[in-house]
């Protein structure tokens, strides 16, 4: 047994996650290997130290009240004082029915986690509609739009000018969503503006597809083999799902 | 939701609220914060209760992490712009005093405070392992479901972490 292969198992071993077969092998070779079991001797100390020193907590009493009054107030019934957006209630029922059907609650956090972005996606919107925080890059022309993100970002993403049908783009700029940097497209439909949020797919969080609203605001959520895309609008549905089309044709045109 | 739904709520997810709170502290590494955290996560938990179908006596506990744990990221990310300029500072300082005098500091503090210390100073995706394994006593793959990546990479966080640890105490010890 070579060094790498009990540095790499011998905290598997410690923890009680190495099967059987590995464990015995390894433990065979720490018998004859003084250098091996130093490291071991240094890992259970550790764990000693840990274990002795690291205080677990407990949760505070004021903090069990609180949050049974939350509970308190989530279950009050139908048709008394509610608290939270109406569109909470929908989309919690929404969540439930999808999970029911897989039976896993890996799908219902990945829902909640899709509803935290939503949130995180209206705001970055808001802030863009204050006044100079639209576009870093002012631009009708997706010729310039597109290579200013160059050394920005380490993605260039696809940039689109929907003049003829009425969404011109307006530019583009950074933003941060989700823990990291992304692409913020800017595309105008009259007096009304939509932010296009994208990053490649499989980095950060992305929860497969979703429609959201959140203070009269329309969020739309979809994913492709390549970017993971956020559109936020005050925008008509109709006409946001007509531009979120062209923008889902645009990219499989593009492939 | 229903009253039997806060019953079953109450009697799976509730008995974790104290390794839900010890967690929260972990990675915020403030007690007031570690409560807002909770109490937000808990109210999560509980709309998002009817799609969880966990029957196993540890599914609860895993389950609540995971939430404590998404409810710290979004936390994060929404103060960001001010938790940057603090950890910024804190960073600062911290490095400054450790490298004017590292052996008189080292000297002065005793094992327990050199080991929260390098808890402290540990990212926040080696932290949580940490704190997930050492004081919770999750299994590998339950802290792969807590924190959303491959047991794989489980191990090689837990490996790293542990390593670094052992340097903090090593030099306090002077067995290095």
């Amino acid at each position: 047994m070579t060094h790498p292969v009990v540095v790499a198992q011998l905290d598997a071993y410690l923890d009680g996650e190495l099967a059987a077969p590995d464990a015995g092998e390894l433990e065979a070779h720490l018998r004859v290997c003084p250098e091996c079991a130093r490291l071991e001797q240094r890992r259970r100390t550790l764990g000693a130290a840990l274990r002795e020193h690291l205080p677990r907590y407990e949760a505070p009493d004021t903090l069990r009240a609180r949050v049974r009054a939350g509970l308190r107030k989530e279950t009050t019934p139908v048709g008394a004082v509610r608290r939270g957006p109406i569109a909470w209630r929908a989309l919690s029922v929404a969540a439930s029915l999808a999970v029911v059907a897989v039976g896993s609650w890996q799908l219902a956090l990945q829902r909640a986690q899709g509803e935290a972005l939503a949130d995180q996606v209206v705001a970055s919107h808001l802030r863009s509609l204050m006044a100079g925080h639209l576009a870093d890059v002012p631009s009708s022309d997706q010729h310039t739009v597109k290579p200013w993100f160059n050394g920005k970002l380490d993605f260039s993403p696809p940039v689109y000018d929907f003049a003829g049908r009425a969404f011109p783009l307006l530019g583009g700029r950074l933003d941060y969503l989700g823990g990291q940097p992304v692409a913020a497209l800017v595309y105008g439909r009259r007096q009304h503006v939509i932010n296009v949020f994208l990053w490649p797919t499989g980095r950060g969080r992305s929860a497969g597809s979703g429609d959201f609203t959140r203070q009269g605001y329309h969020v739309l959520h979809w994913t492709t083999p390549e970017y993971t895309y956020w559109v936020a609008s005050d925008l008509g549905l109709a006409e946001l799902r007509e531009f979120t089309g062209l923008l889902q044709r645009g990219d499989s045109a593009a492939r | 939701m229903e009253s039997s739904e806060l019953e079953r709520f109450e009697a799976v997810v509730l008995p974790h609220l104290d390794a839900a709170y010890t967690l929260a502290r972990y990675l915020t590494r403030d007690a007031d914060d570690a409560q807002d955290i909770v109490q937000e996560a808990s109210l999560r938990a509980f709309r998002y209760f009817a799609g969880f179908r966990g029957s196993e006596p540890g599914e609860g506990r895993a389950w609540l992490l995971a939430i404590v744990r998404n409810t710290v990221r979004t936390w994060h990310d929404r103060n960001r712009h001010h938790a940057k300029a603090t950890e910024f500072d804190e960073k600062l300082h911290s490095e400054g005093i450790a490298d004017d005098h590292p052996e008189a500091s080292a000297v002065r503090k005793s094992e327990s405070e050199a080991l929260r210390e390098a808890i402290d100073r540990l990212p926040a995706e080696f932290r949580e392992v940490i704190v997930l394994r050492e004081l919770e006593g999750l299994s590998y793959k339950e802290i792969s479901d807590v924190a959303g990546v491959p047991v794989g990479t489980v191990m090689s966080r837990l490996s790293r972490a542990r390593r670094r640890l052992e340097e903090a105490l090593c030099i306090v010890t002077e067995d290095c």
